[in-house]
C-alpha cells in the first residue's frame, strides 16, 4: 500500500464519490420507479425535489472527476519513479493485473457521466421532462460502473508494490513476440494512416452535413482508431524513435506534457461529437450546432497536433522514420 | 451542461455572505486554517525531498559495504584493484568514516577521513580539500568541522582543539583548522573532516581497511552489470545504488507526510461535520430570504446555483489565503515547530534553509483535499435550503 499524499487525496475523493454516489443511487431507484410528470401526488412533488439533488450530486462528481483523472495519470507518472522498471504510467498501470481495466473504466465513466449531464440538460429544457425516468434509470446502471472504478482504484493502490519489478512501456508496446498486443503491429502504416485520415475526412464531411447517425458512428470509430494510430505511428515521431510506441510517455515533462493536450482534444472532440449526435437523434427538432462545432474544432486540433510531428520531422531531416 | 457565469448572481452571493458576516467569516477562517496546516506540512516535506535529491545527485553511483553475519564490517583495501579491473568502473575510492559520540553534549559527530591524494567522493569535498592543506594536517593533527559541530565545541569550551578518545583510551588532540559550510547544510552540519590516518587512529582501524568503498561509474546503463559482477566476486557484500537511495528517501518522505495526512483526515472529517451542521441550521433570517426569493420568482435551481457561488467564494478564497500563508510560514519563517516532524530530534539538528520549490502536483493535492471537501459538506444543506417551501418559510 502506498500512503503518499497524492494517493490519499485520490482515495479520499473516491470515498466521497462512493458516499454521494450511493446516496444518489438510492434516490434514483425511487425516481426511476415512481416518477410521473403528470401526477399531482405529494410523492411526485418530493421526487422532483430529490431529482434535483441527484442531478446536483452527479454534476459534483463529474466536474471533480475531470481534473481528478488528469491528476491520477500525473500521479501514476510520479509513482513510476519509485517502481523498479517502470518508466512512465504504463509500467505502473500494468504492474497490477487489472490496471488497464481501471484505466478503461475511468475513461468510460467520464464519457458516461458526461452523456448523463447532456441528457439532463436536454431534459430540463423540455417542460414535460420526457427523459427524467430514463436518465435516472441510466444512473442506476452507471452507478455500478462508478463503484467498479472506485474499487479498482482502491485495489490498484493497495496492490502497488515498490519492490516488484514491472515491465517498462518499451516492452509492453513493442512488436516482439512477448508483447500481448503484438498482433496490431502487423497492420501496415499506409493502411492505418489512410483509415485515420479517411475517418477524419468523413468526420468533416458529416459535420457539414449534420448527419447525426453517421457522426455518431464516425466518432465512436475514431477513438480506438486514433489510439491505435498514436501507438503505431504518431508516437514514434513524438519520441523521434522508431522503436518506442508507448501511448503514455508523451504525457511526461520530456515531451512538454503534450500528451495531455492530445488526449484532451481527442476525448473532448469525440465526447461532443457523440453527445451532439445523441441529442439530435433524441430531439429531431433541433440540430445542436454548437456541440457539432466543438467536436469539429477539437478533433481538427487533435489531428493537426499529431500530424505536425511527422511533418516537422520530415521537414527537419528529409526522411521518414 | 452549459455553465454560464452570472455576475449578478456572484454579486448577490457576495452580499449574502457579507450579510451573514460572522458566520461566513468563521467558516472561511476554519477552512483556511485547516488548509494552511495541511499545505505547510506538504510544502515542508516537498522542500526537504528536493534538498535531499540535490544531495543524492552528488553521490557516487555505487557504495560497497562488507557484511559479516548481516552486520557492517570494515572492508579490506585489497579489494580495490579487483574492483578497478571491472570494465566500466571509473574509480574506486575507499572511505574511512564513522560516528564519534561526544558524551558531554550527548551528540554524535560524523567523522570523515580525507585522503588528499585520492579523488574525493563528492564535488564539495573536492573544493574543501583545495581550500585547506590536508597534507599538513597529518603532521599537526587538525580538522575542518561543520557549523553545528563548531557551535557544540564552543559551548563545551573547546575553542581551538578537541580531544578525541581513541579505542585504546588515549587522547588524540586535534586542532580546529577551519569551519566548512557546504551548499547543502543538511548533510554538512554535523561533519568533521580530517586526514584518514587520524580517523583510523581514533577509531582503531587497521591501515589496510576502509569503512566502505565507493565506485564511480561513467555509464549509467552499466550499473546493473557491474553490480552482478561485484556480487559474484564478493558474495558477502552489500551494494547500495544511488537510485535505491533516491527511492528510499522519496518513500520515507511520502510516507511521513502520508501518515500525517492520514491522521489529519480525522480533523478534516470533523470540520466537514461542523460545516454540515452549521449549513443545515438555518436562521429565521435565511429562511425568510429563501421565501422572498421564491416569491419573486426564483426557482430551486437558481437558489442552488447561488448557494454554489457562495460555497465557491469561501472555498477558493480560503484555499488561496491558506496557500499564501503556508508559503510565508514555511519559507519566510522557516516553519517553526512543524518542520521538527521531518528533521528528527537529534541535538545536532541541521539548521538548513528550506529551498523554495512549489509544484503543481503538490498544489493539486492541497486543492483536492480542501475545496471539493468543503463543497461536499455544503451540498446537501444547500439543497435542503433551496427546496424549502415558500409558503412554509414566509408564514
Amino acid at each position: 500500500m502506498m500512503l503518499s499524499p497524492d494517493v490519499i487525496a485520490i482515495l479520499v475523493l473516491d470515498a466521497l464519490f462512493l458516499l454521494f454516489g450511493t446516496f444518489a443511487f438510492v434516490l434514483s431507484l425511487g425516481i426511476a420507479r415512481h416518477f410521473d410528470a403528470h401526477s399531482f401526488h405529494e410523492r411526485q412533488y418530493a421526487l422532483e425535489k430529490k431529482a434535483l439533488l441527484v442531478a446536483t450530486i452527479i454534476q459534483y462528481i463529474f466536474y471533480l472527476k475531470l481534473p481528478l483523472f488528469l491528476f491520477f495519470i500525473f500521479t501514476s507518472d510520479t509513482i513510476s519513479n519509485l517502481i523498479t522498471g517502470a518508466m512512465c504510467a504504463a509500467g505502473v498501470v500494468n504492474s497490477v493485473d487489472f490496471g488497464l481495466l481501471l484505466f478503461a473504466f475511468k475513461i468510460i465513466n467520464l464519457y458516461l457521466f458526461g452523456f448523463w449531464l447532456v441528457l439532463h440538460t436536454l431534459d430540463l429544457k423540455n417542460e414535460t421532462l420526457p427523459y427524467t425516468r430514463a436518465k435516472f434509470s441510466l444512473f442506476v446502471l452507471f452507478f455500478f460502473f462508478l463503484v467498479a472504478e472506485i474499487f479498482c482504484d482502491f485495489y490498484f493502490f493497495n496492490a502497488l508494490n515498490i519492490d516488484k519489478i514491472v515491465s517498462c512501456c518499451g516492452t509492453l508496446f513493442s512488436a516482439t513476440s512477448t508483447s500481448s498486443i503484438r498482433f496490431i503491429f502487423e497492420l501496415p502504416h499506409p493502411i492505418l494512416l489512410s483509415m485515420f485520415y479517411g475517418t477524419f475526412a468523413l468526420h468533416v464531411m458529416l459535420f457539414f452535413r449534420k448527419d447525426a447517425l453517421g457522426f455518431l458512428l464516425v466518432n465512436l470509430f475514431f477513438i480506438p482508431l486514433s489510439i491505435l494510430a498514436l501507438i503505431l505511428f504518431f508516437g514514434t515521431y513524438i519520441y523521434e524513435l522508431p522503436t518506442h510506441h508507448c501511448p503514455f510517455c508523451f504525457l511526461q515533462k520530456e515531451y512538454h506534457y503534450v500528451g495531455y493536450l492530445i488526449y484532451i482534444t481527442l476525448f473532448g472532440g469525440t465526447f461532443f461529437g457523440i453527445s451532439a449526435s445523441i441529442m439530435s437523434l433524441a430531439d429531431q427538432r433541433k440540430t445542436y450546432a454548437s456541440f457539432y462545432r466543438y467536436s469539429f474544432y477539437l478533433t481538427a486540433l487533435f489531428v493537426a497536433i499529431v500530424s505536425a510531428y511527422p511533418l516537422l520531422y520530415f521537414y527537419r531531416n528529409g526522411v521518414w522514420l | 451542461m452549459h455553465i454560464k457565469f452570472n455576475t449578478y448572481l456572484l454579486a448577490y452571493a457576495l452580499n449574502a455572505l457579507y450579510r451573514r458576516g460572522f458566520k461566513s467569516f468563521f467558516t472561511f477562517l476554519m477552512l483556511s486554517f485547516i488548509t494552511f496546516l495541511m499545505a505547510s506540512i506538504l510544502i515542508i516535506a516537498h522542500a526537504i525531498k528536493y534538498e535531499l535529491s540535490l544531495t543524492i545527485d552528488a553521490l557516487p553511483e555505487l557504495t560497497i559495504q562488507n557484511l559479516q553475519a548481516g552486520r557492517h564490517q570494515n572492508i579490506s583495501l585489497e579489494h580495490l584493484d579487483t574492483l578497478l579491473d571491472i570494465h566500466g568502473v571509473q574509480r574506486a575510492i575507499p572511505r574511512v568514516w564513522g560516528f564519534y559520540y561526544f558524551d558531554n553534549a550527548g551528540v554524535n559527530f560524523s567523522v570523515m577521513g580525507i585522503d588528499t591524494f585520492d579523488h574525493q567522493t563528492k564535488e564539495h569535498l573536492e573544493t574543501m580539500v583545495t581550500a585547506f592543506d590536508f597534507e599538513a594536517f597529518v603532521a599537526t593533527p587538525s580538522m575542518v568541522v561543520g557549523k553545528g559541530v563548531q557551535r557544540i565545541l564552543n559551548e563545551n569550551y573547546y575553542k581551538d582543539y578537541f580531544n578525541f578518545i581513541t579505542t585504546e583510551g588515549n587522547f588524540q588532540k586535534v586542532s580546529l583548522a577551519g569551519v566548512f559550510d557546504a551548499r547543502t547544510s543538511l548533510e554538512s552540519n554535523d561533519m568533521i573532516f580530517m586526514p584518514q590516518e587520524i580517523v583510523r587512529n581514533i577509531f582503531g582501524m587497521h591501515p589496510q581497511e576502509a569503512t566502505d568503498i565507493v565506485l564511480r561509474i561513467a555509464n549509467k546503463d552499466e550499473i546493473a552489470t557491474i553490480i552482478t559482477k561485484v556480487k559474484a566476486l564478493y558474495p558477502s557484500s552489500r551494494i547500495i545504488t544511488k537510485e535505491a537511495m533516491r527511492v528510499s528517501y522519496q518513500s520515507i518522505f511520502d510516507y511521513k507526510s502520508g501518515i500525517f495526512l492520514a491522521l489529519f483526515l480525522v480533523c478534516l472529517v470533523t470540520f466537514l461535520m461542523i460545516v454540515y451542521d452549521r449549513a443545515s441550521g438555518l436562521s429565521s433570517e435565511e429562511k425568510k430570504e429563501v421565501g422572498i426569493l421564491k416569491a419573486v420568482g426564483w426557482q430551486i435551481n437558481d437558489i442552488l446555483k447561488e448557494k454554489f457561488y457562495e460555497a465557491s467564494i469561501i472555498a477558493f478564497s480560503a484555499f488561496l489565503c491558506a496557500i499564501i500563508a503556508a508559503l510565508f510560514f514555511v519559507y519566510t519563517l522557516q516553519a517553526p515547530l512543524l518542520r521538527d516532524i521531518f528533521t528528527g530530534y537529534s541535538v545536532l539538528k541541521p539548521t538548513f534553509v528550506l529551498p523554495f520549490v512549489v509544484d503543481i502536483q503538490m498544489l493539486s493535492v492541497i486543492f483536492f483535499l480542501s475545496v471539493p471537501i468543503y463543497m461536499a459538506a455544503v451540498l446537501i444543506p444547500s439543497w435542503k435550503t433551496a427546496t424549502l417551501d415558500a409558503d412554509e418559510v414566509m408564514r
